[in-house]
Parts: C-alpha cells; sequence; structure tokens
C-alpha cells in the first residue's frame, strides 16, 4: 500500500498549479460558471442584465444544474436569490388567494395546510416532483420557468388562473402563467427577468381541484401525461389543463355552459374529448407513445371529472 | 426448516462489516485516493458503427495537468475472456454508440474532460447492424471482419470467422423428429428479452500504478480479483506475480465487474503517465453507455406434447444480442443452452444458441447468465402448450418436472441430491392460493391474475474451477479467515465465518474474515459470480479450519501429554476427550505451545483448505452432451398481480419465492437475496430495457429514463420459502442461491397477465403501454 | 471561475474553505473534508446515493453547490454515531439486514434520520415515501423499511 506515496512528483512550471493555492483546487467542476448571491430583487435583476442573456436564475439547481452537467446549457452567471428574504414569503387565505415566493420550496408547498385545502392539486402536483430530497431544493418559480411541457405544476397553476409577479430593470408586471410558455423549454420571459411571486386569485369555497399524472414507475419519473382540473359545483365552472401533450401545458377550450354536479361523466369526457384535441397534438417519444398518450386522454379526462364532480376528497396524484 | 444442530450454521447472524456501512467508514475504489493520483476522462464513440479516420490529440495533450492522453492505435493489447475480439481503446474502428476511443489522464478530472473535448476525431459511419436476427443474415455488415484471426478458448467454443456469429451452442438430445411425431399437439411460439444493464449504485472504478520493472499494483471495484490479475497477465505479457489486485468494498456487481473492464485503460495511462496512478471512475452514464450490459434474446420454442401433457419434444433457438464485443457473453449462450428446457424431463431435444454480434453495447455476465431470458421463453411457452391441452399449467408442470431417475438434455442423471422442484412449485402455488381465482378488487377497472414459472440453474464454469481459503490464527485465540471470492453484498462473509466458528468450535466474536481482498495475501479464487462462493467458499473453509484443528490436535497432543486422537475441541479450547477439564486455550496453541520450561513446540498454525470441481466435462461441441453442472439449484415462482384495464399499470400484491436452499445457512441473508432478486427480477419484468434509435445509439442512457424499482415499486409481500433437500457435497448440504430469485420472475407475471387478461405478452420489458395498448387492441378484435 | 469564502458546519464543527462557484457540496465534503460517506451514484439528483441533511432536510448534496451551504448546517452520516456509539438506526441497519453492499445505506440512514425527526412514529407507507428518492439495487427495500421502523419504535420508547 505504501508503494502508492512514491511517486513521480508534478512536472515543473504546471500552469494548474499556479496561481491556485491547495486550498483553492478541486478535482471536478459541475461546470465553469461564475456565482453570485444577490441581496435583492433589483440587485437580481442588474446582475443578469450585465451577464447579457448569459446568466441564470439558481433557484434549487435541481433543473439547471443538471443541465449544465449535461453541458445542454453553460451559463457564465448563476445568480442565486435564496437570500432574498421577500422570495421565501408563503401566505394562503381562502379570500385573498395564495402568494408563494419564488424560493420557496415544493415539500413546503406539499405540506402547507392552505394549499392542500384550497388548491389541492398543487399541493398533488409538487408532491410529484422528484424526490423528497429534491423537493427540499426545486421550486414552482424554477418548475414553471424550465418550461417542460411535462411540468408537474403547470396544470394546476393554469386551471387556477395563477398570475406570476416578474421583476426586470424596468420595473415590475404581472404575467399569467398561461401566457408564461412559449414552447417547449421556452418562456416568454426575456433574460433579465426574475419571477418573484406566484398568486394565485382566492376560489369559491366550494371549489374542488384534482390532479393526475401518468408515470412509468411510482418511484418518481417525468410526466407521460398529467392533467388538472378545476370546478366549482355551484357555478359549474369547469376548467381543465393538460400536460405533456403538446409543445407546452395547455389549457382545454372552455365548454361554454356550466356543467351540472349531476352531469353525466361519460358523456362530459368525451365532449372535453374533442375540446382536448384542439390543443393537443401528442407525440411519441422515449417514455411513451402517441397512441399511449391520446388513449390515456379520454381515461384522465373522465377520472378527473369523477374526482372533481362525485365526491371531493377522492384524490389520487398518480395511477 | 430442519432443527438446528448447529451453533452458528442456520442462525441469522448480522454482517461483521455492517457498523463500516452504517457510518460511512467502508471504503469503496470510488472513495480511495493516493498521493499523485491522476484522473482520466474518456471519449466515447457517437457513431454505432464507422472507421476512425483521423484522431487528433494536439489540443487535448496542450491542456494544462494533462499527463497522458492515448488512443487506440498505439495499444495493441487484445482483451477478451474467452474470445479476444476487444481491445483497450477502439482501434481504427468502432463498433458500438458509447465505445471508449481515446483516454486522457490529468491532474484533475476537470482537466481531463477539458482534454477529452479537445480531441479531434474524423468517423467515416458505417452501415451498422443493431438486430440479432439481421445480423445473422448472409449480407450483415460484419460487426468484426477479422474473427477469424482472433484467440479463443478452444474445445469450449466455436466462432465463426466471416459471420457475426461468436459462439454456436448446440444441444441434441434423442430424436427431435420422433418426438414431434410421437406428439399430439405441437406448439410453437416466438420471445423476446431486452438488454438492461445491472445498475449498481457504484458505478465501475479502478485506480492502477505502473511499476517499475512491469509491476502494476490495481484497486479495483471487481467481483474477481484472481480473474482480473491473470487476464491482465494474458493481456500485458507478465508473469502473474507482477500483478497485485486489491479488491476494496465493493458497491454491488450482478455479474457487471466479473470481468475484466476499466483496469486495462487504468494501466496503460499510469504507463504513459510515468507511473503514476491513474483513477478511472465511470460516470452514470457510462456505466450505462459504455460498460457492459446483459445481451438481449430472441428465441423460439417449439414443444411436443401428447395429449395428457407430458413433452414429448423441445426444440428452441436462441439468438442473443451479444452487442459489439463477445465478453462473457458466449458463456452465457453456452450455459443457458444447456438449461435451455427448463428443469423438466425432457426425452428429444434440440437447442441451438447463438451468440451474434451486433453493434450495440457489448453484454456482458449478469446475474442469472442467460437463465432469466432463456425461462422467460420457455416458461412461456409451458403456460401457452398447457392452456392448448386445456390442462391446469401446475399440473402440466409437475407432470413433467425432473425427478431422480430423470436424465436432463446433456445426458446427467438426476439424482436425490440433486434436489425437489416438484416441493418449490408445490410449495409456491399453495402459498399463492393457486386454484382459487385472486379476490376480485373493489375497483371494476383492474382485473387480477395469478401465475407460476419454474426455475433452475446451475453455475456456469469452468470443469476446473477452485477456491481456497487460508485460516490464520491469532495470538490471542482469534480466527482470521482469508478467501478471495468477494462479498459485495450477498453477504458470503458472514456465511463463510459461521461455518468458520462452527468448525473451528469457537465463539464466532473471535472469528473474522478478512474484508479486502488482496492478490498478495487472499489465497486463489475463482469469480464472485454463479452462485458458487458460498459452496465453493464454505468447503474450502471447512477444510482449513480442519487443517487448523489438525495442527491444534497435533501440538495439544504434546502439551497435554496424550495421543493427537484423544483430543476433542470446545469454545476455543483443545482438551482431552474423556477428560475434558485438561485442557489448553488456542491462544496458548496458535503460535506454537511453550512448557513450563520454556521450550516450545509447533508453531503458527495457519491451514489452508481448497475445493475444486469434480466430475464436470467439456460439452460435446456436437450435442451438448456432458456434465456441466456441479449442482442444480430448482425453485418456483407464484406471483399475484392486479392490472389497471386502462392504464396498463400493474402492481404486484404478491411474488411466493420457493428455493431448494439445500440448507439455508443463514435465514436473514437468505431472504436478503430472494427479496432482492425478485426486486430486480420485477425491473426487468416491467421497467427495464435498453431503447435504441434507429442508428444504434442508446437512448435511456441515465436514470431520467431507464427506470429502476424504488422503495414505492416493490411488491406488497414477498414471501421467501426455502426447500432443504440437502446437496450431498455442499457446506452443512448447502446449494447456491444467490441468482435464483430473480430468475423466472418475469416469467411468473407474464403467465399472470395471460391469466388476468387472456393477452400473451412474449417480449419484457412487459410496459404498462404495452398492456394498454395489448387491451385496447383485444377489445377492437 | 470565481471563488468564495464560506463558512458553515458539518456534522456540529465549524468548517472554513474557498470554493470555486463550481464545485458541488458532495464534491466539498468528499475530496476537501474526507467524508466519504456521501457517494456519487449518478450526479443527477436521482439516485439518492449523495444525500446529506442540509439544515436538517434531506437534499442530494451533488445537485447543491458548495458556496450555497454557505452558513448553513449540513450533516452527513458521519455524524450519525454519536462518540463512537451506533444510533438506534445503525444498530437496525444491520441487524435487519437492510444493509448489503452498503453504498445506499449513507444516504438511507440520512433520509431515515431526517424522517424520525419530522415523524418519529412513521406508518410503513410514510417509510416507504421516505426513502424513495433512495436507489438501492440490492436489498428489494423491505429489510430497509424494516429497519427504520424498528429504530423508530426504539428511539421513541427512550424518549
Amino acid at each position: 500500500m505504501a508503494v502508492a506515496h512514491a511517486t513521480v512528483l508534478p512536472f515543473p512550471g504546471d500552469e494548474s498549479k499556479v496561481g491556485l493555492a491547495e486550498d483553492e483546487r478541486s478535482k471536478k467542476m459541475l461546470g465553469e460558471f461564475e456565482y453570485a448571491r444577490a441581496k435583492t430583487v433589483k440587485g437580481g435583476c442588474a446582475l443578469l442584465a450585465k451577464a447579457g442573456g448569459q446568466g441564470a436564475v439558481l433557484a434549487g439547481g435541481t433543473d439547471l444544474l443538471v443541465t449544465i452537467r449535461q453541458g445542454r446549457a453553460s451559463p457564465v452567471l448563476l445568480v442565486d436569490l435564496k437570500g432574498v428574504k421577500g422570495l421565501l414569503h408563503l401566505a394562503v387565505s381562502p379570500k385573498v388567494g395564495a402568494t408563494i415566493g419564488a424560493s420557496v420550496p415544493m415539500n413546503a408547498i406539499v405540506e402547507n395546510r392552505g394549499i392542500r385545502s384550497h388548491y389541492g392539486a398543487l399541493a398533488e402536483a409538487a408532491w410529484t416532483v422528484g424526490t423528497y430530497q429534491v423537493r427540499h431544493r426545486a421550486t414552482i418559480a424554477g418548475n414553471l420557468c424550465n418550461a417542460s411541457p411535462a411540468a408537474d405544476t403547470a396544470t394546476p397553476l393554469l386551471v387556477l388562473g395563477a398570475v406570476l409577479e416578474v421583476a426586470s430593470p424596468r420595473g415590475e408586471r404581472e404575467l399569467p402563467v398561461r401566457d408564461l410558455f412559449v414552447d417547449s423549454k421556452k418562456t416568454s420571459l426575456s433574460f433579465d427577468e426574475i419571477v418573484t411571486a406566484i398568486r394565485i386569485p382566492p376560489v369559491p369555497s366550494a371549489t374542488r381541484t384534482a390532479f393526475l399524472k401518468q408515470q412509468r414507475v411510482r418511484g418518481h419519473d417525468l410526466a407521460i401525461l398529467n392533467m388538472a382540473g378545476r370546478y366549482d359545483p355551484q357555478t359549474g365552472d369547469l376548467q381543465i389543463a393538460i400536460g405533456s401533450c403538446a409543445k407546452t401545458p395547455v389549457l382545454v377550450p372552455p365548454l361554454g355552459l356550466p356543467v351540472p354536479p349531476d352531469a353525466p361523466i361519460p358523456e362530459l369526457a368525451r365532449r372535453l374529448e374533442a375540446l382536448a384535441a384542439q390543443v393537443t397534438s401528442p407525440i411519441s417519444d422515449l417514455r411513451a407513445t402517441a397512441e399511449y398518450r391520446r388513449a390515456l386522454i379520454p381515461v384522465f379526462l373522465r377520472r378527473l371529472l369523477e374526482s372533481l364532480l362525485l365526491e371531493s376528497d377522492h384524490r389520487e396524484a398518480i395511477r | 426448516m430442519s432443527e438446528d444442530k448447529y451453533r452458528y450454521v442456520g442462525q441469522s447472524v448480522a454482517r461483521e462489516d455492517g457498523p463500516e456501512k452504517a457510518t460511512g467508514a467502508a471504503r469503496y475504489t470510488h472513495d480511495l485516493s493516493f498521493a499523485g493520483m491522476l484522473h482520466a476522462a474518456i471519449l466515447k464513440s457517437p457513431h454505432a458503427s464507422a472507421k476512425i479516420v483521423r484522431i487528433d490529440t494536439t489540443k487535448a495533450q496542450a491542456v494544462p495537468g494533462v499527463r497522458a492522453v492515448l488512443t487506440g492505435g498505439a495499444l495493441t493489447y487484445r482483451l477478451g475472456i474467452y474470445l479476444r475480439d476487444k481491445q483497450i481503446l477502439a482501434n481504427g474502428i468502432v463498433r458500438y454508440q458509447g465505445e471508449a476511443v481515446a483516454a486522457v489522464a490529468a491532474e484533475t478530472l476537470d482537466a481531463a474532460r477539458k482534454a477529452v473535448s479537445l480531441i479531434e476525431v474524423e468517423y467515416a459511419p458505417r452501415p451498422a447492424v443493431l438486430d440479432a436476427r439481421q445480423a445473422m443474415k448472409k449480407d450483415a455488415p460484419l460487426v468484426h471482419a477479422d474473427l477469424g484471426s482472433y484467440d479463443f478458448m478452444k474445445g469450449v467454443f466455436a466462432p465463426q470467422p466471416g459471420t457475426n456469429i461468436a459462439h454456436h451452442q448446440k444441444i441434441r438430445a434423442g430424436n427431435l423428429e420422433e418426438g414431434f411425431r410421437g406428439s399430439d399437439l405441437v406448439h410453437e411460439a416466438s420471445f423476446m428479452t431486452a438488454p438492461v444493464q445491472h445498475v449498481p449504485l457504484e458505478t465501475h472504478a479502478v485506480i492502477a500504478q505502473a511499476l517499475p520493472g512491469g509491476r502494476t499494483e490495481v484497486w479495483t471495484s471487481s467481483q474477481s480479483p484472481y480473474m482480473v490479475r491473470h487476464l491482465l497477465a494474458l493481456t500485458f505479457g507478465l508473469p502473474h506475480q507482477a500483478i497485485r489486485v486489491h479488491v476494496p468494498y465493493v458497491g454491488g456487481g450482478f455479474g457487471g465487474k466479473a470481468g475484466l473492464h476499466l483496469e486495462p485503460l487504468a494501466i496503460v495511462l499510469s504507463r504513459a503517465a510515468g507511473g503514476r496512478p491513474v483513477k478511472v471512475v465511470a460516470t452514470r452514464e457510462e456505466e450505462f453507455n459504455t460498460l457492459p450490459s446483459r445481451q438481449g434474446l430472441h428465441s423460439t420454442i417449439k414443444i411436443g406434447v401428447t395429449q395428457d401433457g407430458s413433452i414429448q419434444a423441445l426444440q428452441a433457438t436462441y439468438v442473443w444480442d451479444a452487442g459489439a464485443y463477445a465478453d462473457y457473453g458466449v458463456n452465457v449462450g453456452r450455459a443457458a443452452a444447456y438449461s435451455g428446457a427448463g428443469p423438466y424431463a425432457i426425452p428429444h431435444c434440440a437447442i441451438d444458441s447463438y451468440v451474434v454480434y451486433t453493434n450495440k453495447v457489448f453484454g456482458t455476465a449478469y446475474r442469472g447468465f442467460g437463465h432469466l431470458e432463456v425461462l422467460w421463453a420457455v416458461e412461456r411457452a409451458i403456460d401457452q402448450v398447457a392452456h392448448k391441452l386445456g390442462m391446469d399449467p401446475y399440473e402440466f408442470r409437475m407432470k413433467n418436472l425432473l425427478k431422480a431417475g430423470d436424465r436432463t438434455i446433456t445426458g446427467e442423471t438426476v439424482t436425490p441430491g440433486h434436489g425437489r422442484p416438484d416441493l418449490c412449485l408445490e410449495a409456491a402455488a399453495k402459498e399463492i392460493g393457486w386454484g382459487t381465482q385472486s379476490v376480485p378488487s373493489s375497483d371494476p377497472r383492474k382485473v387480477r391474475g395469478k401465475g407460476l414459472a419454474c426455475l433452475h440453474k446451475a453455475p456456469a464454469m469452468p470443469t476446473y474451477t477452485s477456491c481456497s481459503a487460508i485460516i490464520k490464527l491469532d495470538e490471542d485465540g482469534g480466527a482470521d479467515v482469508l478467501v478471495s471470492g468477494v462479498d459485495y453484498g450477498q453477504g458470503t462473509y458472514t456465511t463463510l465465518r459461521q461455518i468458520a466458528a462452527e468448525e473451528l468450535k469457537i465463539q464466532i466474536e473471535r472469528v473474522h474474515v478478512i474484508n479486502d481482498c488482496d492478490t498478495a495475501f487472499t489465497p486463489y479464487d475463482w469469480q464472485t459470480v454463479a452462485s458458487r462462493f458460498s459452496f465453493m467458499g464454505g468447503n474450502a473453509v471447512i477444510e482449513a479450519a480442519k487443517d487448523c484443528l489438525h495442527q491444534l490436535k497435533a501440538t495439544a497432543a504434546l502439551a497435554l501429554k496424550v495421543r493427537p486422537d484423544e483430543i476433542d475441541f470446545q469454545d476455543g479450547f483443545a482438551l482431552v476427550a474423556t477428560e475434558p477439564l485438561r485442557r489448553v486455550p488456542y491462544k496458548d496453541l496458535a503460535l506454537g505451545y511453550t512448557f513450563q520450561n520454556g521450550s516450545s513446540v509447533g508453531g503458527p498454525v495457519i491451514g489452508h483448505g481448497r475445493y475444486i470441481a469434480t466430475g464436470l466435462t467439456h460439452l460435446d461441441l456436437a450435442t451438448g452432451q456432458g456434465r456441466p453442472a456441479q449442482f442444480w439449484t430448482y425453485g418456483a415462482h407464484a406471483v399475484e398481480i392486479e392490472v389497471d384495464t386502462e392504464t396498463g399499470e400493474v402492481e404486484v400484491l404478491k411474488v411466493a419465492t420457493a428455493l431448494d436452499a439445500g440448507k439455508v445457512l443463514n435465514p436473514l441473508q437468505c431472504r436478503g437475496q430472494v427479496v432482492g432478486g425478485v426486486v430486480q427480477g420485477l425491473g426487468s419484468a416491467l421497467w427495464e430495457g435498453f431503447l435504441f434509435s434507429e442508428d444504434g445509439r442508446l437512448q435511456n442512457g441515465s436514470f431520467t429514463d431507464y427506470k429502476i424499482p424504488t422503495s414505492k415499486d416493490v411488491p406488497h409481500e414477498i414471501v421467501p420459502i426455502f426447500i432443504e433437500s440437502p446437496q450431498p457435497d455442499g457446506p452443512y448440504g448447502a446449494r447456491g442461491l444467490a441468482e435464483h430469485p430473480m430468475i423466472s420472475i418475469p416469467s411468473a407475471v407474464g403467465n399472470a397477465l395471460y391469466n388476468a387478461l387472456k393477452i400473451d405478452f412474449d417480449s419484457i420489458p412487459i410496459t404498462a403501454e404495452r398492456i394498454q395498448q395489448g387491451i385496447a387492441a383485444r377489445s377492437r378484435a | 471561475m470565481s471563488l468564495h469564502p464560506i463558512r458553515l458546519t458539518v456534522n456540529g464543527k465549524p468548517e472554513e474553505a474557498t470554493v470555486p462557484a463550481g464545485m458541488t457540496l458532495l464534491e466539498f465534503l468528499r475530496e476537501r473534508l474526507f467524508l466519504t460517506g456521501a457517494k456519487e451514484g449518478c450526479g443527477a439528483g436521482e439516485c439518492g446515493a449523495c444525500t446529506v441533511l442540509l439544515d436538517g432536510n434531506p437534499v442530494t448534496s451533488c445537485l447543491v453547490l458548495a458556496v450555497e451551504a454557505a452558513g448553513r448546517e449540513v450533516r452527513t452520516v458521519e455524524g450519525e454515531a454519536q462518540e463512537g456509539d451506533l444510533s438506534a438506526l445503525q444498530r437496525a441497519f444491520i441487524e435487519e439486514g437492510a444493509i448489503q453492499c452498503g453504498f445506499c445505506t449513507p444516504g438511507m440512514i440520512l433520509s431515515a434520520r431526517a424522517l424520525l425527526t419530522r415523524n418519529p412514529d412513521p406508518t410503513a407507507a410514510e417509510i416507504v415515501e421516505a426513502i424513495a428518492g433512495n436507489l438501492c439495487r440490492c436489498t428489494g427495500y423491505e429489510a430497509i423499511v424494516a429497519a427504520i421502523h424498528r429504530a423508530a419504535k426504539e428511539e421513541r420508547s427512550r424518549q
């Protein structure tokens, strides 16, 4: 064993040893980038602006760092906003709605009583994102801004009519979630804009929500298909959103008529399927074929309607 | 289970390395670091088949911190455990996407990776062959145009130059035509298993140092230190003594770490870097894409039966998708052939097992060694033919299972000591409530079903396979056991510890099995594969312990002034059998005995034991007749599943697994092997399988899209059942069973799905999508 | 690449270092502090072998930058045993046969430790959920669930 210690010394003039002290060297970097911790939102925006499109917000890192490691992205600067106090705010009130700070981790959403009671589909969707470990880091803002068509928190937020609060060097604006997604992995945000919060409008107390996701395994997985729904039995208002069946998560066009709670579900599902077909075009990819996705859509619609119309506490996020 | 007359054997003794593993103190190759160590990165081929037109490493060499850059052209060493068709780095031609083309060793991993990214390679893509059946056709592109020039193990394997056939194993027993003529019903069906990866939690890792004078030292996450040493000696033309192999803790192997993998690369990098130690660690993506897999298999089974359910004839054609290199694949093709009719009495049998090259990542040993794959086909075909006869699959199997007096398809006569497949099937079926329908699910969309499957496997090993053990006694009377089999989780060191304590008649707390294998110190073992380490290691340890007692006896006789045959042993004492109070503790004998006046006799007690496979013969190359099996382990699974008929998802309610263990040496560990193997088997059955693009690139080479079972994917209940019909030559009557829990799990699941849905699935993995599409197709029909 | 001075607590002890931006917490723990219990199984947050506790919460340290751990409290498996005495969890793992190759064990133990801290009386389903992000290829998980259940019982009885 001692043999290994008697080895050739480093070559003289080796540049990699110059300029870096023993304490500063490391063997293996996840990527080559600068890191900056913003103290304020304004500061964060300024950093992103300065990076001129080559910067990225480091939220939980569970998408961004994986993408960097795979060589599919190489930002020059990571801007960490987790130290900005205002972004950790989480408040839920049935009258006012919910405000979820951009840095709130997924697990906080999963466990929040208010979210579970009033916006249950969001809690269920958040619960299916990655693993428990990942959910201590991942954020909803990150999940949305990654803009995968399969983003699990997107469909509940779409049916809930959520709005993003967005900050930039030019000030603040509001952006409905439905206007966020432009294409697969592409948002309508400009490079110097930061999502600071997700606001969910209040819902009538009778409102029910539901979320379904199809995975390959029961353990953590990306969605082959996901779907969320919102229903108010008193007004008959029904909203459905579908993920992983188009370039972005999409809202199913409205029925245009109130849906009574005793509406026959199979017929309702058929009508919704026809509407869904207008905004979805499932593809075949590694995870599933287009045929399977198309076959699952009516199944999920029926199951979602059963959850929404029949019982308010029958929930099953993963089939 | 039999009433135990042993103090330790048969007990659920906890593993000795538990504290080290539970505290993070256990050092795996991943964790080792030496002064001056360099880090390696690998450039992989993006093409499934291509000529390397030009490689330019100038820019790579200029990266600060780089100490060595190697390409295949400079390395003409030939590798291959049975057929030497591989080189350390691709040389002029790449044969699979993911193949290592160049490598860099540098001061930091970042420098190595940066250098790799600067290596310029010009490829001329060539036609690739991706389907093994296509690869067998006359005009298929040749993966190895030079197949005829390769060295290979003659008398055992038969590569066919000018083709993609690396080996063709034939079994011919009886007269097939006569068998089919005598059948009332002939059933034929085809099946497929997808290639999968072992997914050890610790990826392949090695550190090598090339020392002056050709001496080489290697630390490797491996299942076989002596095989590594042997193959390195052959590859580099060095005497065995010049190479020293250490195996620290290993984070899982499952067959994938059985042979030589990254070791040669680490060595040549070290040589090129002036003898500095070089560490090569596979990333998870490299583990999937560059390191080997389990071969895929296309099977056709034709089975002839009489109306009363008696098998007359079985013909099987197995076409193994070996990938780009033969590695262990040719032996898998051989071994699975001689097992390839299942544990049944079959008077007329013909099996042709072809191991075929394709331009994909190559296959190696994998838990089950081909048996899961062939028994997927056989056990499904058995169920299918039973259904055609209108016969209960349980009754059909019982009618045909091998029993004492029957002959196997290689001409071996089954003896009572072989074990009892019938008792296994009976126990598993009973546990699942075979014969009664499943209690229906409360959800009308879900359907339940039950399925059975049998299994058998013998260790697939050379006729000369051997094992040895050394036991040294310490000054304080403790005992150290040295073996070179590797405990990479299966728990054999604990078993050997129990056996040593039992045989030496000392407290188990005084016995220690040395955890690190080191070819300088721990004595020869063939490989830790094939479910033979407990069997052969156990026997070697028994002999070593007896040797210790023999030495102790001689010295104790002198000390106690009696004849050696009057000495007995108990609790760490040598005593006079007729006067047990006259005794000497081992500690006073371990280094010899000193009389009161100072004179000493005896000396350090070092016992050695060994075991060599007995009675095995080569298989006749034309007929496959011979005796390949040291022992057979039989078993059966019974599975109950529930299917969501709308989404196709399967939930496994219960798995009952019965194995004839001979003797359960450690119930906790045997249970661990069963539960772990069943879950791994379900992975193959339901979720795991490589997906390739049309141009042969692996698409799901990471955990994002290669899913293994998580804690949420396991069956509601797994019931291991151990039959104990003693193996006469096994230690305490034990047989190996490490691979067996995985074998035939997919078969049982496939049979259960047919029971539930009346749909035949012929390929695995049986994904939810396939099930849903199958149900949809059936309702359209 | 930017370098950042950080101060953090690891297993109750204060640590100070200067780290490059691109260094992960996993790399920092293993290479700088020589705490090799946390393992790299995939580098992408999928296998859980790199799980450590960050302010008490299990995270995949391969996806946490070392600089992000500044000012935080990190616990690794090396901090589980107290003064050389194995914890109830560690003993239960050993006795229940929940350890085979051991590579997933450090991460499993930390996920379990975090579970027992937030929920001292977990059901089997809650245990399964808590370790669902820790892959094991050897054991089939059953013995691990049993070990955590057993440790929970023992720790509750000692309260």
